[in-house]
């Protein structure tokens, strides 16, 4: 009976985490470059239940549900333009690379500027690295499109800050289109929906754990009560 | 869930850093010289989430206004036809000097005359390096070159010296349609050769006003949409507190 108490409770720590990842991805509905996060739920581990006596396998029962994966999505979104000279979109596949102080790291926000030496830089300042892996220097202020690299990347993984590490696996296919910026993968529309039905899932969560307390409080009171009384 | 609230919440003050800039730029649609305020976002940190997953499941804390700097695109140029409106078609900056003493530069072209016969800007600040214009001399008899030769009389009075960073978005503003250098920008060079100033012009604000309506309207519905996340929120947790009657 208990045990039921407990996987209605795992589900409600499951959707409450999957509430976050949304909160995220709409927290971040106008981020350049941004990739919206899915939340992949799998059950812990099922029980086989036998009958003590004869040995015979009644069935399985499932013990709780947690959240297996966050994965990100990928999937490039529409380029949106700006007609700034210095803001840049990767059409189709892959990344930007970026040195950073704690090492070589990716992005598909190209909200770029210069340094103070003429240098190719994120809005952060860290340097953007070109086809060869070297920066690149603007004698004028503009940035040829074509000189930028962009790498493909095994196991892509969101580190914050616009930022995403992996392990770089060739030029990809993807084209750089200067005076424009990568629109965010956070659908709107989308997450509203998830969201919704996320709150329903942890109120029907809420529903279980007490319908089985009315149970418990039940078999507590009323089973020895004396009639009458 | 509390992380929850804490990602929409960094998601509303982002937006409103935004809305912010898209009311300064509407405020300045008609100041002269004035350049756009561009505002970006940047995720913040994935942490791992505590129990009740696998390893490897981290959220985000969601995301932060970025400082993009201004948008240096030229706009629009206006005939006033008085003399001493300058225009600077081009990248470049006239040098002036800030009521404080600091250096700064300008692309508000409106000159005026002080009292001392000094050419300021319209601001007040004074231009660098100085140029007197002699007294009873008529605005009319002022020209300015594409060069920034002035010519008072047909004499030559001083040029009026165009500069440029070697990273226009490193420059940090001033307010009075000024900003100075930083490190981020690098020291002041020599203008391009393109650039040319236009005598009996200035040249308009190029914040757009239809692209600052879209923006608004976008960082306004992000911000509904940011808001919506922490009331959901809200309520689940009002769920989680009906567990127990």
């Amino acid at each position: 009976m208990d045990r039921g108490l407990y996987i209605a409770a795992s589900g409600m720590l499951a959707e409450q985490i999957r509430q976050e990842q949304i909160a995220n991805d709409l927290a971040n509905a106008s981020t350049a470059g941004y990739k919206a996060d899915r939340t992949a739920q799998s059950t812990f581990g099922d029980l086989l239940l036998a009958n003590s006596g004869s040995g015979a396998v009644v069935g399985r029962q499932s013990t709780a549900v947690q959240v297996a994966a966050i994965e990100t999505d990928f999937t490039p979104a529409a380029a949106r333009d700006t007609g700034e000279p210095l803001d840049f979109a990767v059409t189709g596949e892959g990344f930007f690379a970026v040195q950073t102080p704690q090492g070589v790291r990716y992005t598909r926000n190209g909200q770029f500027a210069l340094d103070s030496q003429g240098r190719l830089v994120t809005a952060r300042g860290d340097l953007v690295l070109g086809r060869g892996g070297a920066p690149i220097a603007s004698r004028d202020g503009k940035v040829d499109a074509r000189l930028i690299g962009v790498v493909n990347l095994t196991n892509p993984r969101k580190e914050g800050d616009s930022l995403v590490s992996g392990t770089p696996a060739g030029a990809a296919t993807g084209q750089v289109r200067a005076g424009a910026l990568e629109a965010s993968g956070a659908d709107a529309a989308r997450a509203m929906v998830d969201m919704i039905a996320s709150m329903r899932a942890f109120e029907a969560g809420q529903k279980v754990i007490q319908a089985i307390d009315d149970t418990l409080g039940r078999a507590a009171t009323q089973v020895g009560a004396v009639s009458g009384s | 869930m509390l992380q929850g609230l804490n990602s929409a919440a960094a998601g509303m003050a982002a937006q409103q850093q935004r809305m912010d800039a898209v009311a300064n730029d509407l405020a300045n649609a008609n100041t002269t010289g004035y350049k756009h305020q561009r505002v970006g976002f940047r995720d913040l940190v994935y942490d791992q989430v505590g129990r009740s997953s696998a390893q490897g499941v981290r959220t985000g804390s969601g995301s932060a206004a970025v400082d993009a700097g201004r948008s240096f695109a030229q706009g629009v140029l206006q005939r006033t036809q008085r003399p001493l409106d300058v225009a600077i078609q081009g990248e470049g900056f006239l040098r002036v000097r800030l009521a404080d003493g600091r250096e700064a530069l300008t692309r508000d072209g409106g000159l005026q005359i002080d009292g001392a016969g000094r050419l300021v800007t319209s601001a007040g600040s004074l231009l660098q390096p100085q140029i007197t214009v002699p007294d009873g001399v008529p605005e009319d008899a002022i020209s300015i070159g594409p060069d920034g030769t002035v010519l008072i009389d047909g004499r030559n009075a001083g040029r009026l010296d165009l500069v440029t960073v070697r990273s226009v978005q490193g420059l940090i503003s001033v307010g009075d349609n000024a900003f100075t250098t930083s490190p981020a920008s690098g020291p002041e060079t020599a203008a391009p050769q393109t650039t040319v100033l236009s005598q009996g012009a200035l040249e308009s604000s190029n914040s757009d006003m239809a692209e600052s309506m879209v923006a608004m309207i976008e960082a306004q519905r992000a911000f509904q949409l940011a808001s919506k996340a922490i009331t959901m929120a809200d309520e689940m947790m009002g769920i989680a507190n009906g567990v127990k009657r």
